[in-house]
């Protein structure tokens, strides 16, 4: 496995404003910025990580959240091996449009078996007190849509933001492990033979 | 001749003269942006090293870029017509955050060797891309994702440094930008009225030439504060890096302040004296350089005192905290323009003298500097006048000389203790030394994406600035870089039956439809000529060249020129003026067929 640590990319999807950059600066750098832009399209950082005895370079990410830059972020969805819905607690439009979310990014990342790829709810904003989505609520929707994990975050106060993350990379380690042991046997070697000779043409 | 150097450069006949010089300025300005004033680096290096150097600058001005290129001496700009302009906000955003660490003065973003980017003034942007080249080369391309992991702020393989040197007039615009005063206002809310004001007082500001005001900012009594610790220093810079943040060209308004407030908070204590002042100066400078800014100094004029102090400060950045007792005038210690706090005041009166009076006052006043400072000054002095002239002159602002006085007297007020620290300035160069400030230029790379600063010569020992500047732009650059990476180059535009080269004079770049094509060698030649002949008559405004198979229409206005050639129409052409001449059809015909290149001739 130590060879598998490579890269995971996981993505970090939601509508605009429930703090999707703050997750990853936080998570990245440790730090909290509340004079974000918008993002524009998409931006990215690695974080190397141990999980389970996995040495991990997790690729995070960010998207745009805003319609307009649709065009702009959909083409980055390809590849990855996880996605974080994000939604915040203190807006129920932005609970609501999960289901969106989910389906954007199944059609753009060409997902195959959208019912086992890796998705993990986040609800950020716990910092804030008036909240419009319980954590029943989430937790429930959660539940009917494919048993998602659910973490209530605050990238301000950097509450769950670590396990989140590391969750979405227990997440695809378990993933591959079932498909290694699902397919062990019928595959092909794609890789040649170093060849020994003088290369013929 | 040229500080008295006697310059030589050999080219083909074709370059019309206005582009051998606007090449060999350009080639002596690069030179010294990266070595400092020539004379200095003629002590100080081996001539053969120099000698590389020149080629390699040389070669860089020449190299990449089409004939068109050369004869307009202009940027290299990414092909904005495939990428959607969100990504060109997206780049001046980035730029924006960057400014909001207050050692950073301006960058610009550079891909695969072209301008996505900036917001330095265009001269300077191509001194830049000098170094941005360089290291591309050096460096292979990176493994695709940079590591920040953990390690805070720690710069990544990709990021570096090296010291650049830049004219007043240079630095002077950078921190002149009118949108700084919201940002600053808003920083600096208290920004500590100082006792120099009186002097402002006393003067009409219509009266005082640009120069003045900003040495008289910067005479003034020495801001205690300012000078102290680096946090002290940092609030100052910030203050004007929110100045900066506003900025020209690219951006907007609200990003300068959106990234005030965070300053503010970050920098308050520090804010006090070192905003102002950064403010201050900057609208002196404003005044100076800019046109329209002079209103805007009037208003400002209280604080430009406290201000000019801010922008010496600046370039020595960590000086102040060498000595103690001059605080008032922080920068002075590392910097060559540095001085201690009596040189400064000393310098301040010289300055005044000079800012009225032309060359003469400044040298009676000299006297006083140079008795503290003299060591730079005997030489110094002497040269300063001319040697600075000449870069005064790009400018083109009288202020800009002046400033120069300013910054020359001071540097030789610093001069002794500089030259025992010996980096920065050479007290023994001319006037020319003087005048140039040492700065660095940060550069983190991308892949092929660059971000160039220009930043305090402190910056790179100032952790956690580099971390903010790091911070802020790592994960913006990472998809910018994957969105041009991944943008399609799509193909050479629309051909139409036609060839035109559209310039900027402002922005000084090239829109142009050529495909390189050996026939369009004749365009390439009328345009040379026509261009020549701009130069050279500024009542021109359009002018037809034409032989005996083809007509060259060009038309200029204060911003642009533009060129056009119509290809596969019967050239009528009698040889005598005639209304009936397809040539007398050409700007109209101009004038429709560049509209949907964006070229509005109406």
């Amino acid at each position: 496995m130590a060879t598998k640590s490579s890269l995971l990319k996981v993505i970090l999807l939601g509508d605009g404003g429930v703090g999707k950059s703050s997750l990853m600066n936080r998570y990245v750098t440790n730090k909290f910025d509340t004079h974000l832009f918008h993002t524009i399209g998409v931006e990215f950082l690695n974080k190397d990580l141990e999980v389970d005895g996995h040495m991990v370079t997790m690729q995070i990410w960010d998207t745009a959240g805003q319609e307009r830059f649709r065009s702009l972020r959909t083409p980055f969805y390809r590849g990855s091996d996880c996605c974080l819905l994000t939604f915040s607690v203190d807006d129920s439009q932005s609970f609501h449009n999960l289901g969106n979310w989910k389906k954007e990014f199944i059609y753009y990342a060409d997902v195959k078996e959208p019912e086992t790829f890796p998705f993990v709810v986040l609800g950020n904003k716990l910092d804030v007190t008036e909240r419009q989505v319980s954590s029943e609520e989430a937790q429930q929707w959660c539940q009917e849509n494919g048993n998602y994990s659910y973490y209530e975050t605050s990238a301000k106060d950097a509450t769950n933001v670590a396990v989140a993350f590391e969750e979405a990379v227990k997440r695809v380690l378990a993933m591959e492990e079932r498909s290694e042991h699902l397919m062990p046997t019928d595959t092909v070697n794609l890789h040649r033979k170093p060849r020994s000779g003088a290369a013929c043409c | 001749m040229k500080e008295h150097f006697l310059w030589a450069l050999s080219c083909s006949v074709d370059i019309p003269d206005v582009s051998v010089c606007a090449l060999l300025d350009q080639l002596i300005s690069l030179f010294c942006f990266y070595n400092g004033p020539v004379r200095q680096s003629y002590l100080r290096h081996n001539r053969s090293d120099l000698a590389r150097h020149w080629a390699r600058y040389l070669t860089h001005l020449q190299g990449g870029s089409s004939e068109l290129h050369h004869i307009f001496s202009c940027l290299r700009t990414i092909d904005s017509t495939n990428i959607d302009p969100l990504l060109l906000l997206k780049a001046a955003l980035i730029l924006q955050a960057c400014q909001r660490c207050p050692l950073v003065l301006a960058g610009c973003i550079l891909y695969r060797g072209r301008v996505v980017s900036t917001q330095m003034p265009p001269d300077l942007t191509v001194k830049v891309m000098v170094h941005e080249t360089e290291s591309y080369q050096q460096q292979d391309p990176r493994p695709v994702a940079n590591g920040m992991n953990g390690v805070s702020g720690t710069p990544s393989s990709s990021t570096g440094a090296t010291p650049v040197f830049l004219t007043p007039a240079e630095l002077q615009a950078l921190r002149c930008h009118p949108v700084d005063k919201k940002c600053r206002s808003h920083c600096a809310p208290q920004p500590p009225p100082r006792p120099r004001k009186s002097r402002l007082l006393s003067r009409t500001l219509s009266d005082t030439p640009p120069d003045e005001l900003d040495i008289v900012n910067l005479d003034p009594a020495p801001t205690p504060s300012s000078c102290r610790s680096s946090l002290s220093d940092e609030s100052c810079y910030s203050a004007c890096l929110s100045s900066e943040a506003t900025t020209p060209q690219l951006s907007p308004v609200h990003q300068s302040e959106i990234s005030c407030p965070a300053d503010a908070k970050s920098y308050d204590h520090g804010l006090s004296n070192g905003i102002s002042a950064c403010k201050l100066k900057e609208e002196v400078v404003m005044g100076k350089v800019a046109n329209g800014c002079n209103k805007k100094m009037d208003i400002r004029t209280s604080q430009s005192e406290t201000e000019a102090r801010d922008a010496f400060i600046l370039p020595n950045g960590n000086g102040c905290h060498a000595n103690g007792h001059h605080l008032d005038q922080p920068g002075a210690t590392d910097c060559l323009s540095d001085q201690s706090s009596c040189d400064e005041q000393s310098d301040s009166s010289c300055r005044r003298s000079l800012s009225n009076g032309a060359e003469t006052p400044r040298k009676a006043v000299l006297p006083e500097n140079g008795e503290m400072k003299r060591t730079k000054t005997s030489i110094g002095t002497g040269h300063v006048g001319d040697s600075e002239m000449p870069t005064h002159t790009k400018n083109g602002c009288r202020n800009g000389t002046e400033g120069l006085e300013e910054r020359e007297t001071k540097e030789n007020g610093t001069g002794r203790r500089q030259d025992e620290r010996e980096e920065s300035s050479s007290p023994s160069s001319s006037s020319e030394e003087e005048a140039l400030v040492p700065m660095a230029l940060y550069q983190h790379r991308v892949r092929a994406l660059v971000l160039a600063l220009l930043v305090e010569p402190h910056f790179h020992t100032d952790q956690a600035a580099v971390e903010e500047v790091y911070h802020s732009s790592m994960a913006s650059l990472n998809g910018l870089e994957a969105h041009l990476r991944t943008s399609t180059p799509g193909g050479p535009g629309p051909h139409g039956p036609y060839t035109f080269a559209h310039y900027d004079c402002i922005q000084n770049t090239l829109t142009s439809n050529l495909s390189g094509a050996p026939q369009e060698r004749s365009f390439v030649r009328a345009t040379a000529l026509l261009h020549s002949n701009f130069s050279q008559t500024q009542t021109l405004q359009e002018a037809i060249v034409r032989n005996a198979g083809a007509a060259v229409y060009a038309t200029r206005s204060t911003a642009q020129e533009t060129y056009f050639l119509q290809h596969a129409t019967a050239v009528r052409n009698s040889g005598i003026p005639n209304h009936q001449d397809s040539a007398f059809s050409l700007p109209s015909k101009a004038r429709h067929r560049l509209l949907k290149h964006g070229v509005n001739l109406l």
